[in-house]
């Protein structure tokens, strides 16, 4: 094994978005001697992007709102395939999260009496997204940013040293976990800078890497979205779970092509946009499902009264959740109702005053007119599905975010799978991060603790592997560019793993991807280890394969349609698929493998929340025969 | 439409200076700069370096000069940038350049963690949130806007020439936190500004608040904070 740069820490967090950020606090509050790792820069995560809010139960504007509400409106909008236990600590502790996030300095928007102000999003019965015009995410990161900063200056008044027990490495990516037998010791990677390596020796490793988008064409995440985290967490022997649901955005940008997929927020359907084809008709009254009808309006007359008067009137269409929306979009479009550039039609110009929807709205506007020249004030805009968020992940113990099968690991944020369930409501995901981040931090910190000492090794054997592996792209010949495999494999998973997904096409797609597995294993590079980002490129399509293998194996076997996962094959959602969750990990010849286990079952309390008539729609008739006639409990409400 | 990009290069492991090297790419007129220097990367040279990310103006990795001015390549349209003759692209001036289009952005986050970039408070951590007036909260909106990108100080020709001046992102930051109601650090930072590569440096030339790709009006934050120091008064 060569000289390699060693840090050994305590607790080492992969991942500076805001579970990272969140969880290396917690970490470091605990008194354990952390280090955050990240690809870009400190402070630039792919969570400042986040615009809508942070959903919390603080019954701030709608006194009516508990954790109970947003519970139920969490399972909903996950069609009962949420891990039930992640849901409910997400909806009671959401709101101490988002306060402490305040009292750390964050700016938010107020309501008159000087409170955190909250709005309506999608699935969402109350307005509950705590938000700071539509730059909450950045909002979120500078916070805990600021929060380190402040950390850091606090160890440097009592250490001399300002990095003593929190430290960040910036434009690192880690490439590999690294083990001690079955428990993790650390994990491998490069400077991006330098291409040198560098090795982290740690009992525990929380992996807070993000999502997937960046294995699909048209899709509003960054750039670094390769999925890395669920590859390591695999490739370490831990599993996956629920990676077949995938969230199409509904609005993303269509128009200029340079711009297609970037976000829209759904605060412009928040806020009173509407949803119009090319007839000008607001179609959305059209796709709404049994499920949802007794919660919204069947008019546009009832659906306008809403905005001003939520308590006697049902809420508009536009506003159910997100896969409901992009599937309806999607049909539209195709039965040739669509907009000139291949979407629908968002109209906020006819609905609010330009003032106000510069004010409310100043990100949309300026990125309209500065991307597609196009005055949202003044006509609408086109919008189609975009690939936004995997609800996929690693595989935990609800309570402790500890990855199932490897002792020390732990995933939060949207590396993590189970508590979306088969969708994620807008705004769930910036709670996810704080509540689940924090969780993450204590429970690696116990773990720790636990361990008094009986460290784990890094082995030499496995770093000298790592580096091998590292460096094979650059081999000699006039194999493959890294690019020319990337742009394939987005192709691919957009056209025959998308929104709608049929059995024949996903099976190409698996025959595919074998291909471009082949290909990527002898893709080569040129120049040297600097700043290379075809080299980068070359080390993150194994992730995005193996991933991209995963959602495909799994959507083919799931003969169902739920949530983030549509079969034209199996339109219907199936009560008997609902009790299984599919499971994803390697074997040991290294294939992917996807195997069934049940779901958790909820407990009475948390059932009698919901009336035994809307149970019926997702349980199956042996699970409600169980049930008493009308369950009751479930606390005040 | 076929546009040339003139693009400086540095590759430290070979090169002793920078050289400009010119590209021919085919592009919309409504791409950005960003998707230009994508389509050089992916199809005539793959080690073209620079840093990017969200790709829509909120990450502030990618701010670059373009023609001369400071922008974030990822917000600016190849049509706005007079296609018809060469698009000169190079790294942002005053940071030590690491490789093409990429600086060491230390320096410059070095001077954001001088300004003390938090909130401070005294007495017990409340429970719930604490109260702010939406005319407070108005009051230092503008500044929270920013995203670290870098493009204001860069520009500033003080900041070239002086490396020690705090430079406009981090007056900016602590402007945010200055006339914060909830915050109670004002003096100390006031008087970290107060020092010499503090706010007085500063020759009001409104380079900083015309590059600014988030419209910050930046002079105006430093002229506040100024103000603040000769009236201690926020
Ligand atoms: C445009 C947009 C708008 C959104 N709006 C909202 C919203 O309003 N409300 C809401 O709740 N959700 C929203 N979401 C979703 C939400 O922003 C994300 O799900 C969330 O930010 C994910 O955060 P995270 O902490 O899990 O990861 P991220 O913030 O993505 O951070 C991942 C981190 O991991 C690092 N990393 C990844 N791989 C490696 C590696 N190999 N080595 C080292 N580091 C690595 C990255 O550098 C990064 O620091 C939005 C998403 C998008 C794209
Ligand atoms: S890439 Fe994020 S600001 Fe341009």
């Amino acid at each position: 094994m060569g000289e390699h740069e060693r840090h050994v820490y305590d607790v080492v967090v992969i991942g500076a978005g805001g579970a990272g950020l969140r969880a290396a606090i917690e970490a470091r509050q605990r008194g354990m001697r952390t280090a955050v790792i990240c690809k870009s820069l400190f402070g630039k995560a792919h969570t400042v992007m986040a615009e809508g809010g942070i959903a919390a139960a603080m019954a701030n504007v709608n006194s009516h709102d508990d954790w109970q509400v947003h519970f139920r409106d969490t399972m909903r909008g996950g069609k009962f395939l949420n891990s039930w236990r992640m849901a409910q600590l997400h909806a009671q502790e959401a709101p101490q999260r988002v306060w402490e996030l305040e009292a750390w300095g964050a700016l938010f928007d107020r309501t008159p009496d000087g409170r955190i102000s909250q709005r309506n999003f999608g699935g969402h019965e109350y307005p509950r997204l705590a938000h700071v015009g539509d730059r909450t995410g950045l909002e979120l990161i500078r916070t805990l940013q600021q929060r380190i900063v402040a950390l850091q200056q606090e160890d440097f008044r009592q250490h001399g040293d300002y990095e003593a027990r929190l430290r960040v490495f910036a434009e690192c990516t880690i490439t590999e976990l690294l083990k001690d037998g079955p428990r993790v010791a650390g994990a491998f990677g490069y400077w991006r800078e330098s291409g040198r390596f560098v090795v982290f020796e740690a009992p525990a490793v929380i992996l807070a890497t993000g999502g997937i988008g960046k294995s699909y064409k048209v899709t509003s995440n960054s750039w670094e979205y390769t999925g890395d985290g669920h590859a390591l967490a695999l490739l370490a022997g831990g599993s996956l779970v629920n990676m077949e649901f995938v969230q199409f955005h509904p609005t993303g940008m269509v128009w200029p092509p340079s711009v297609k997929g970037i976000l829209v927020t759904e605060s412009v359907r928040g806020d009173g946009g509407v949803l119009r084809n090319s007839e000008g008709k607001r179609f959305m009254f059209d796709y709404v499902p049994d499920v949802f009808r007794a919660k919204y309006a069947e008019t546009e007359e009832e659906a306008d009264r809403w905005y001003a008067d939520p308590d006697s009137n049902r809420r508009p269409p536009e506003l159910l959740p997100r896969d409901e929306v992009a599937r309806a979009i999607n049909s539209e479009v195709k039965e040739g109702r669509g907009s000139p550039h291949g979407g629908v039609l968002l109209d906020v110009s006819s609905r609010l005053p330009a003032d106000v929807i510069r004010r409310k709205l100043p990100s949309m506007y300026h990125q309209f007119k500065e991307l597609a020249d196009v005055d949202i004030t003044a006509e609408p805009m086109e919008v189609g599905p975009t690939c936004h968020y995997v609800m996929g992940g690693v595989e935990v113990d609800p309570d402790t975010e500890g990855a199932v099968g490897v002792p020390g690991l732990f995933a939060a944020g949207e590396v993590a799978g189970g508590m979306h369930g088969s969708n994620r409501l807008g705004g769930n995901s910036l709670s996810d991060l704080l509540v689940f981040g924090r969780r993450a931090g204590l429970a690696a910190a116990a773990w720790v603790e636990s361990l008094a000492g009986d460290s784990p090794a890094v082995a030499a054997d496995d770093v000298t592997a790592a580096e091998r592996t590292a460096l094979a792209p650059f081999r000699d010949g006039t194999a493959d560019n890294p690019y020319a495999v990337h742009q394939e494999l987005q192709q691919t998973m957009n056209d025959l793993v998308g929104i709608i997904r049929r059995a024949g096409e996903m099976e190409e797609a698996l025959d595919r991807l074998e291909r471009l597995r082949k290909r990527a294993a002898e893709v080569a590079v040129e120049g040297h280890r600097q700043f290379n980002p075809g080299w980068h490129l070359a080390l993150d399509l194994r992730n995005m394969l193996l991933v991209s293998e995963c959602v495909a194996r799994a959507a083919l076997q799931r003969e169902e349609s739920r949530g983030g996962h549509t079969r034209e094959d199996f339109p219907k959602a199936s009560a008997q698929w609902r009790r299984w969750n599919l499971v994803c990990r390697l074997d040991a010849t290294g294939q992917v493998s996807v195997d069934r286990k049940p779901l958790a079952s909820m407990p009475p309390e948390l059932l009698g929340l919901f009336e035994r008539k809307e149970l019926a729609s997702y349980l199956a008739e042996d699970e409600l025969a169980g049930l008493p006639e009308q369950p009751t409990g479930g606390g005040p409400r | 439409m076929d546009i040339t990009l003139k693009i400086r290069r540095f590759d430290p492991e070979n090169d002793t200076e920078p050289h400009w090297e010119a590209y021919g790419v085919t592009v919309l007129p409504t791409d950005r700069v960003l998707d230009a220097l994508h389509k050089v990367k992916w199809e005539v040279d793959g080690s073209l370096t620079f840093r990017r990310s969200c790709a829509h103006g909120v990450c502030g990795s990618d701010a670059m000069r373009i023609n001369g001015r400071n922008r974030l390549a990822c917000k600016t349209l190849i049509k706005d940038v007079n296609p018809d003759k060469p698009i000169t692209v190079e790294a942002i001036k005053g940071l030590p350049l690491q490789k093409d289009l990429v600086v060491d952005m230390e320096p410059f986050f070095d001077a954001y963690r001088d300004v003390m970039p938090f909130l401070i408070t005294r007495g017990n951590e409340p429970t719930r949130e604490r109260l702010q007036s939406s005319k407070d909260r108005e009051r230092f909106d503008d500044t929270t806007k920013c995203i670290l990108c870098a493009a204001c100080t860069t520009s500033c020709p003080v900041y070239w020439v002086d490396g020690q001046y705090f430079g406009p992102a981090a007056i900016v930051n602590a402007h945010r936190f200055i006339f914060d109601s909830r915050d109670e650090g004002a003096q100390q930072r006031l008087e970290i500004l107060n020092e010499r590569e503090g706010v007085w440096r500063c020759r009001t030339t409104f380079n900083c608040t015309e590059a600014c790709p988030r419209g910050i009006e930046i002079t105006k934050a430093i002229q506040e904070v100024k103000r603040a120091l000769l009236t201690r008064a926020v």
